[in-house]
């Protein structure tokens, strides 16, 4: 009944509250009328080829933004993110999960692992197209990451843990995709610089497009198809690094508590 | 029919992510005061999923497509998951 109360309370402050900003109660009127200018800039530069100064040649704003415009704050986003599963393996450091050949009998019904069967596939192409269109639609390294990452979640829940290290995406060989992922991030960061250096030729850290003081960038074609220079890489190994990223957790989390005291008691009364 | 009037799809768009809005608030508020985690995960997620919703609406389809895999996925898989390793109802 306390609950419920609650809930009528909050219910009703909320609906006051945006009565009186819509009306204009605070002074200004929402949704504005205009985009604003940082916007309106951002979405005149994405894609244009008559400025080269800030231009990016790709299309998808959002993608600019992300990997061009705030380059280094999604660098070090990713880091946070490195660091968290850094975190999560140290806690779960020197646990080994058992080995098991017969699995059959593991995980839910005949019908539900066909299903999976058939969607995990889907989950992945989709992945790909988010990942690796980044730059042209909606979407991107990230998304595409943890779209891929729901693919071995759903194996692990429906078929088991033991299934999915069959398939080998094991924890050291999921630590090692998910560091080229972070290796490639980092070399692409430096790419042009590395190619200006070569070169003999004044470039950037972080740098995309060819500058007017920095004429050396990275192409925004390959052939006919648009790539946006750094952009597709960095979509394209992020992707690797957040999808084996979580997958490790996943995997982490599935082993069974009573394996994990086990094996911590065992230890410290080695100690 | 002097009373059916015409209305705006703009207005159309925003009650409805009025709604979804007042919503998810109730979800959250219900995730809050529950005692039994599994439920609250759930709450959780309906809150998260009319969030993916009103993002839609609001044409970020950047923030849809990282939202739906790590709102409605990998999020409530995660603390599930913990819970499991804990207890499944909050001490009072």
């Amino acid at each position: 009944m306390r609950r419920l109360l609650g809930l009528l309370v909050i219910v009703l402050f909320i609906m006051l509250f945006a009565l009186v900003i819509a009306s204009g109660g605070f002074g200004y009127e929402v949704p504005p009328s205009k985009v604003r200018e940082l916007a309106r800039q951002f979405l005149v530069y994405a894609y244009n080829p008559f400025n080269t100064t800030f231009t990016v040649k790709s299309p998808e704003a959002v993608t600019s933004i992300v990997w061009d415009f705030r380059g280094l704050d999604t660098l070090f986003e990713t880091l946070v993110f490195y660091l968290a599963i850094i975190g999560a393996l140290s806690l779960y450091r020197g646990i080994e999960s058992e080995k098991r050949a017969e699995i059959s009998f593991l995980g839910l019904s005949p019908i539900v692992k066909t299903v999976t069967r058939i969607t995990t596939g889907i989950i992945i192409a989709v992945a790909a197209s988010i990942a690796l269109h980044g730059h042209l639609t909606p979407g991107g390294g990230f998304q595409g990451g943890a779209t891929a990452a729901v693919a071995p979640l759903l194996i692990l829940i429906v078929f088991s843990k033991y299934f999915l290290e069959n398939l080998g995406l094991r924890k050291n060989v999921l630590l090692a995709l998910r560091s080229i992922g972070l290796l490639g991030i980092g070399v692409t960061a430096f790419s042009a610089l590395i190619i200006g250096l070569v070169a003999n030729n004044p470039a950037y850290v972080f740098q995309n497009q060819p500058k007017p003081d920095a004429p050396i960038g990275l192409p925004a074609y390959i052939g006919d198809s648009l790539i946006s220079g750094t952009l597709w890489f960095f979509n394209f190994f992020e992707m690797f690094a957040v999808a084996a990223g979580f997958t490790v957790i996943f995997l982490l989390l599935g082993i069974p508590e009573g394996e994990v005291l086990k094996q911590l008691r065992e230890e410290s009364e080695e100690h | 029919m002097r009373w059916v009037r015409v209305v705006e799809a703009s207005v159309i768009i925003l009650s409805v992510m009025a709604l979804f809005a007042l919503s998810s608030t109730i979800a959250t508020y219900l995730a809050i005061t529950e005692r039994s985690l599994v439920k609250a995960v759930l709450y959780s997620a309906i809150q998260s999923t009319l969030y993916a919703l009103i993002y839609y609406l609001l044409m970020a389809p950047d923030i849809v497509l990282v939202y739906v895999p790590v709102s409605v996925g990998l999020y409530p898989a995660i603390v599930l998951m913990l819970i499991k390793k804990t207890e499944k109802e909050e001490e009072s």
